[in-house]
């Protein structure tokens, strides 16, 4: 059988085709799905909004450039090889607009019509580049890391390394990000999609000798419905007005500190449970070995085991790791506040029995 | 020194800020009135950074394949950043523009060193009309092209394991007037004529679950690869195989194996084909077709 359509020909689309035509595409109709919602409010300053959401058709998306290329050098010939792309097309206004985009950049790109655009120049830095910007690409990033788990589990397949790198450049990125309201938004999935492929859900706020401790920013206690306490970075500023060497985590109403002695990260806890005390704790950095710049102490940032008990006032110091960043510098203090986005705590008794 | 796609994909944070000063030029070129809108610049180039992620050339590094992108030469590269920058500009302008109400406002009374006005310039290309430019068109030639019409019809003959999707599906085809295709159907199905069959009481539900099949399958690329080989053993038994005194049909599978189609897809492909029972083959290297066999999968897959 012949085409029975010439496309921008004379021959006009036979009764039959266009009806099949019109029912093939209420069979391949995707419902666009709700946009989220951008996850802070009061914030719009700081915030671009993603064009798609992390469960966008990766697997078809992906395929675009190539199909493209094929239709701009060989013509329509060349989409029997994609069919099962173009069979989504026809349902997913999402991916069409993608293809239109595509399609008219890389005709530009090939065909140009205009005079070609001088090359990039320039000596930009991270650190001239807006930190919107930077927030942003780091969100953006983050996104995509969940996008490539998705895919990966819809196929069977292992997507943790792609997605460990894209969660490590959106962490680096975010170093360079010296607002904290603007980290903050950079980062505001970082844990949910670094701990997707767990499995096992974080320990629930109710249980009283389980702590999760999360930094101690602004909004960050009213988010949970719990208590609001001032900024990270008002709460470390001396009297001097310098930065001071900490991070400051709360749980609860609990309050812990990170501090630096040498090489050495010391997580200092108070006012635990008196159920805890006088047992050993396990600490868990669920995010420790996303990069690795510390070097654990036991070798598992998921289970750093208290040398000493709870002490009958409910405090505790415990040795996290050694490493070479320093808390008084800006940078790399960005870097390991990211790292302790979330901390737990544990009785070790009860660690064992879990597992 | 320039930025190339290479770098974004290998050296993504070092490049990072050449992209973001690159399109930031272009953007304040392209936003016409809105180009000190910090807030819209940032938002355009938000859009094309956005794109380069999501198509897995930013920071890809070797976890994503090479796409088209990759082999453009830096002249296309910067062609196609700059291009995509302006269509998200005609975007932002676009939207603002239904926020505007006088005349005056629409206007672009700054454009620089006699830039056009962005949204003039957005008129079609000489190259012609996009293809596939709306759904519409695309499903059409979907419908009318043959090789891909076949995916269709290899999807709803899939649906033979579920009986009454099967119906629900050819009932449709049926009061739609799609004639050939339902004959072509029954005639391979070996189904009764569709016109005299009753409607199910839970037709709908049925409908419901087969379009979710029909979608699944002809989106998935075992599908096309099932009928691309089907295709591929009718026009090799044509072109190259000897017939044996028992009418048989042999091919080797090394000639099916084409460029865009490798040895083993088409014995993923075969596989497919014998799971359907349209041929016998349990992994050896010449297929081998009976005179039915064949005339079956010529009948079906390429309309004889």
């Amino acid at each position: 059988m012949s085409d029975a359509i010439r496309f921008g020909g004379s021959d006009e689309p036979r009764e039959e085709n266009v009806r099949l035509a019109r029912w093939l595409q209420q069979i391949t109709h995707i419902t666009p799905h709700e946009k989220k919602s951008l996850p802070l409010s009061g914030e719009s300053e700081h915030q671009l909004e993603l064009v798609l959401d992390s469960d966008y058709h990766l697997r078809f998306y992906q395929q675009l450039p190539d199909f493209v290329m094929a239709l701009l050098t060989e013509g329509k010939q060349a989409s029997i090889r994609y069919a099962p792309l173009l069979y989504h097309l026809a349902g997913c206004q999402e991916c069409h607009r993608g293809y239109l985009d595509l399609y008219d950049a890389m005709r530009e790109a090939l065909y140009p019509q205009s005079a070609r655009p001088l090359l990039g120049q320039g000596t930009r830095t991270l650190e001239a580049t807006p930190q919107r910007m930077l927030g942003h690409l780091c969100q953006t990033l983050i996104s995509q890391a969940e996008a490539v788990l998705r895919q990966a589990r819809r196929d069977h397949t292992d997507g943790e390394v792609a997605a460990r790198a894209l969660l490590q450049l959106a962490l680096h990125i975010s170093a360079r990000i010296n607002q904290g309201n603007v980290r903050r938004y950079a980062l505001h999935d970082l844990v949910r999609v670094a701990t997707l492929s767990d499995g096992p859900e974080p320990p629930k706020e109710e249980d009283p000798q389980v702590y999760t401790y999360t930094p101690a920013l602004a909004g960050a206690g009213a988010r949970r419905g719990k208590k609001v306490v001032r900024r990270a970075d008002m709460l470390t500023r001396s009297a001097t007005g310098h930065e001071l060497p900490i991070i400051h985590l709360q749980a609860r109403s609990v309050m812990g500190t990170i501090t630096q002695q040498g090489e050495m990260l010391e997580l200092h806890l108070q006012d635990l449970d008196p159920a805890l005390r006088g047992q050993f704790v396990v600490v868990s950095v669920p995010l420790g070995s996303l990069i690795e710049p510390i070097r654990w102490i036991g070798g598992n940032p998921r289970a750093i085991r208290s040398a000493t008990v709870v002490d009958n006032t409910g405090a505790l110091t415990i040795p996290l790791g050694q490493t070479e960043l320093r808390l008084e510098n800006m940078e790399d203090r960005n870097l390991l506040e990211a790292m302790f986005l979330l901390l737990e705590v544990r009785s070790a008794e009860e660690q064992k029995r879990a597992s | 020194m320039p930025f190339t796609a290479r770098d974004l994909r290998y050296q993504p944070e070092q490049s990072y800020p050449l992209l973001y000063a690159y399109l930031h030029r272009n953007a304040q070129r392209f936003l016409g009135s809105l180009k000190y809108d910090a807030f819209e610049v940032d938002t355009v180039i938000g859009h094309v950074v956005e794109q380069l992620v999501r198509l897995g050339l930013f920071g890809g590094g070797d976890r994503t394949p090479l796409s088209a992108l990759d082999r453009l030469t830096d002249a296309q590269f910067y062609a196609f950043l700059s291009r995509s920058v302006r269509n998200k500009a005609i975007d932002r302008l676009r939207k603002r523009r239904l926020h505007l109400n006088t005349a005056s406002e629409l206007e672009f009374p700054d454009a620089e060193g006699g830039e056009e006005d962005p949204l003039e310039g957005a008129v079609e290309s000489i190259w012609g009309e996009t293809p596939f430019a709306t759904p519409e068109e695309l499903t059409l030639h979907l419908v009318s092209q043959n090789d891909l019409r076949q995916v269709l019809k290899h999807c709803i003959a899939a649906l033979q394991a579920a009986p009454n999707q099967l119906q629900a599906v050819l009932v449709e085809l049926h009061d739609l007037g799609a004639d050939e295709l339902l004959e072509t159907l029954n005639s391979e199905l070996h189904l009764s004529n569709t016109s005299s069959i009753e409607h199910n009481p839970h037709m709908s539900q049925h409908k419901d679950h087969a379009h979710r099949k029909l979608r699944l399958c002809l989106q998935q690329q075992s599908s096309n690869l099932t009928v691309a080989v089907a295709l591929r053993l009718t026009e090799c038994t044509e072109l190259r195989t000897r017939a044996t005194g028992t009418n048989d049909y042999t091919v080797e599978i090394a000639t099916l194996v084409e460029e865009d189609v490798k040895e083993e897809e088409v014995r993923a492909g075969l596989k497919e084909l014998a799971a359907e029972g349209l041929l016998h083959w349990n992994g050896e290297d010449v297929v081998h077709l009976t005179a039915d066999q064949r005339k079956r999968l010529a009948r079906f897959y390429r309309d004889e």
